[in-house]
């Protein structure tokens, strides 16, 4: 696939989910292939070892990644004594999750191995940090389930999506709400100056002034807003939230005489819990959504099978979310579909 | 008892215990599983151990040295468990072999790195080099593990096809074939763990020595850390006579006043057999000084270095510090009903142990009456003991035949700017001095006055002073 090159000078590459099942690990598995037959130095990792991938009985079912000679990987102790593969251990973590310590090790010869990772995005800032101090070029972090806080261009560089059949068999809303997902991912940055404004201030509810001052709205949580609060526009219509938006602010401001010139900056997409409906009122009315920091894409991945035995077709899926997004779908597991220009 | 229940009694020493700087998990574990040391031989050489780290550590030239020390102890695993499972002569797998490869390797490096610095005799640790050979097959000389082609005559061959069966990619054959191989290889990585395991139980002891050396040195750097950085000093541990400090002070309260840029002055006290009434104003630093001679002994005797220029520390066989504040209404109790426990169980123990026994205000929560003669009782019995006891009280003439300190207390004279509630501290003389005075001072209204207090209430008080003069 052409986008392995823009892979290249990434440091690291979470890749992620919609919804289960959309071909995360096909996709992960055809990377990191090409990664080993470009000889480019790579570890792999995942966040989240989620309830029932904990348990005994599901432990194996998650799938197998394939991993090469010379990677580096990083998986809990219990998937390290299940793997099928040859390698050497480099480290073991302090740090615990719920299937034992992590392990560090280097594949001596390749094969299949379960990664499981920290829950905490926190700490897997810290691991793609020390693979970077070991020399490692890039990082691909396995994404768990449908969490997408990975992605958040604050823990990597870039992400790939994986979307598919367990999103919806419908192919009109499986297109729709993928776009909804990328639209999102690719809202405009605000100025640099602006960022680096914003990027230090605390918690709640803030406000650029025309100047470009930070004020503190002093709302400590967007949740906790009432109706009855007027005065948000004070310094002026460039509000700032410093954590999770959900549709209830959204709401709120499209309902405001002031919505027409407001713009709400937000830090990056993983912040938006809010829906395509709710979304398209508040920007109907002239509203508009900004993130600081705009997540890097670098494609987008088809799996036509959802686990319940819908199929969509492949080549009208990938064409048709093709011209609702304007960028390639791969369908990961098409050879003619890799080969798109 | 170790240092784990004790900090929990005493904020100053959790403070300090918090600011020990010890890398390892196991060795913070260590620490708190130390035991109060009662023996002064004892508590002196590991005191001793402390002064010669501190010592090299100062040298800038070692710094370095202490670094890669300290590198090799934060990658120290915590190895209980398979130490334990060495020890009862289970088979250990592939990851337990990295640890006790990992433990061989930081035990020679520490013993390297405490040649260098001649600290040979502090870090005593065992010979493990034979442990790690048989996990270093190949003469890495890294702490990296795994099942080595070396380690079994199959292994190359083996490993060689199943890199060949994998370059096949999806083909079922070699899948298939790949499956059959790697079960073999299964089956060879267990004969070779099972042979390991045997050849290390029999070296289960001396790893576990190094373990707890490591710990120990892990401290041992810690506590010289700190006594470097706060300007500690090593306590004499005297077998008689009295217990003396020169300028102590209470680590704390030093620090937060030199954050707000305020002075702190450091006591000098003796703290003698038999029993001393402490009195001074309100607000004097009488608890303070409770709360530092309780931490200071405990310090001493966790073998840590104490805060003061200068100490002389009898050792005693266990400290109590009864502040007052121990109310808990969780299991029903008043303060006046936890504190008479205390004092009434700490007064038996006296009978058979020497403490070093700290009551502050006892009685002071009931009628003046009463809790006087509380007192006075207390006082007679504990001043005949063979424990070192200080009590600090407001209540005069007791009558009790012991020794008395006073704090110095307000000084007007030093005030050079008006006073108010945020300042008065800065205007105490906390120094302590002998009184031969049955009195207590009687500043309280004084204080009250400079506190700002309700000037109609203060009125009302000293009618009523007059009244019962």
């Amino acid at each position: 696939m052409p986008f392995m090159e823009k892979i290249r000078g990434c440091r690291s590459l979470s890749i992620v989910g919609l919804e289960k099942n959309t071909g995360k690990t096909v996709s992960l598995n055809y990377v990191l292939g090409r990664l080993a037959e470009m000889g480019i130095s790579t570890a792999v990792t995942s966040i989240g070892v989620d309830g029932e991938q904990t348990d005994s009985v599901y432990a194996t079912a998650k799938p197998e990644v394939r991993l090469y000679e010379g990677m580096r990987f990083i998986t809990s102790e219990r998937h390290y004594r299940m793997r099928r593969l040859v390698s050497e251990i480099e480290w073991i973590d302090k740090r615990r999750t719920a299937l034992g310590r992590l392990v560090t090790a280097r594949v001596l010869s390749g094969g299949m191995a379960l990664l499981s990772g920290a829950a905490a995005t926190g700490i897997l800032r810290e691991q793609i940090e020390e693979q970077k101090r070991d020399g490692v070029e890039l990082t691909v972090v396995d994404g768990a389930l449908s969490r997408l806080s990975l992605a958040s261009p604050t823990v990597t560089d870039a992400m790939i999506l994986a979307t598919g059949a367990a999103v919806s068999p419908n192919l009109q809303q499986l297109v729709s709400k993928t776009r909804f997902v990328v639209r999102m991912i690719g809202l405009d940055e605000v100025t640099e100056k602006e960022r680096e404004t914003l990027s230090g201030v605390g918690n709640g509810l803030w406000a650029l002034d025309g100047e470009g001052v930070a004020h503190d709205l002093g709302v400590r949580s967007v949740f906790m807003l009432s109706g009855a609060n007027n005065d948000l526009y004070r310094y002026g219509t460039r509000l700032f939230a410093s954590g999770a938006v959900s549709d209830r602010l959204l709401k709120m401001l499209a309902a405001k005489e002031e919505v027409k010139e407001t713009t709400l900056i937000v830090r990056d997409f993983t912040k938006l819990f809010i829906t395509p409906e709710v979304y398209a009122d508040y920007t109907k009315r002239g509203g508009e959504l900004k993130v600081l920091q705009r997540s890097r894409l670098i494609a987008l991945t088809l799996n036509p099978t959802s686990p319940h035995g819908y199929a969509v077709d492949s080549e009208k899926a990938c064409g048709a979310l093709e011209e609702a997004l304007g960028m390639p779908v791969y369908d990961v597991r098409r050879e003619n579909c890799m080969k798109r220009p | 008892m170790v240092l784990r229940d004790k900090i929990t009694g005493d904020a100053g020493l959790q403070y300090v215990v918090e600011a020990t700087g010890v890398i390892s998990a196991a060795g913070r574990r260590a620490l708190l599983d130390t035991p109060l040391m009662t023996k002064s031989e004892d508590i002196e050489e590991e005191l001793e151990r402390v002064a010669r780290v501190k010592e090299k550590m100062e040298v800038i030239s070692n710094l370095r040295t202490f670094n890669e020390i300290r590198h090799s102890l934060m990658c120290l695993h915590d190895s209980q468990g398979t130490l334990a499972n060495l020890e009862r002569r289970t088979v250990i797998d592939e990851l337990e072999l990295y640890e006790m490869k990992n433990l061989a390797y930081a035990t020679m490096e520490v013993t390297r790195h405490g040649k260098s610095l001649g600290l040979e005799k502090e870090f005593e640790l065992p010979e493990v080099s034979d442990v790690f050979e048989l996990l270093d097959p190949d003469h890495t000389g890294l702490p990296n593990f795994y099942i080595y082609d070396t380690y079994h005559e199959e292994l190359p061959e083996l490993r060689k096809k199943m890199k060949a069966l994998q370059a096949r990619g999806d083909d079922p054959a070699a899948q298939e074939e790949y499956g059959r191989c790697f079960d073999r290889h299964s089956e060879i990585q267990h004969e070779v763990e099972n042979r390991l395991s045997e050849q290390l139980w029999g070296r289960a002891e001396r790893l576990k020595l190094a373990m707890a050396t490591l710990c120990h040195i892990d401290i041992l750097i810690a506590k010289a850390e700190l006594a470097s950085d706060w300007g500690l000093t090593k306590p004499t541990m005297v077998t008689e006579g009295a217990t003396r400090y020169e300028e102590l002070f209470n680590p704390r309260l030093k620090h937060r006043n030199e954050e707000q840029r305020l002075r702190y002055q450091p006591v000098t006290i003796d703290v003698r057999e038999g029993l001393c009434l402490v009195t001074g104003a309100n607000m004097a630093g009488k608890t303070v000084l409770l709360k530092t001679l309780a931490t200071a002994q405990a310090l001493a005797q966790f073998a840590y270095f104490v805060p003061a220029k200068k100490a002389e520390v009898r050792v005693m066989e266990d400290i109590v510090l009864c502040i007052g504040d121990e109310q808990n209404e969780m299991n029903g109790l008043s303060s006046f009903a936890s504190e008479i426990i205390n004092i009434s169980e700490t007064v038996k123990r006296s009978e058979k142990e020497r403490l070093l026994i700290l009551i502050d205000e006892p009685a002071r929560t009931t009628n003046p009456v009463e809790g006087k003669a509380i007192v006075q009782s207390l006082g007679d019995i504990l001043s005949r003991r063979e424990s070192f006891s200080i009590i600090t009280t407001h209540y005069s003439e007791l009558g009790t035949d012991c020794r008395r300190l006073r704090i110095a207390g307000f000084r007007e004279d030093m005030a050079n700017v008006p006073i108010s509630p945020r300042n008065i501290n800065q205007f105490m003389d906390y120094s302590v001095v002998e009184d031969s005075s049955e009195t207590v001072p009687h500043e309280a209204l004084r204080i009250a006055t400079l506190l700002g207090c309700d000037g109609n209430l203060l009125e009302l008080a000293e009618e009523h002073i007059k009244e019962t003069l």
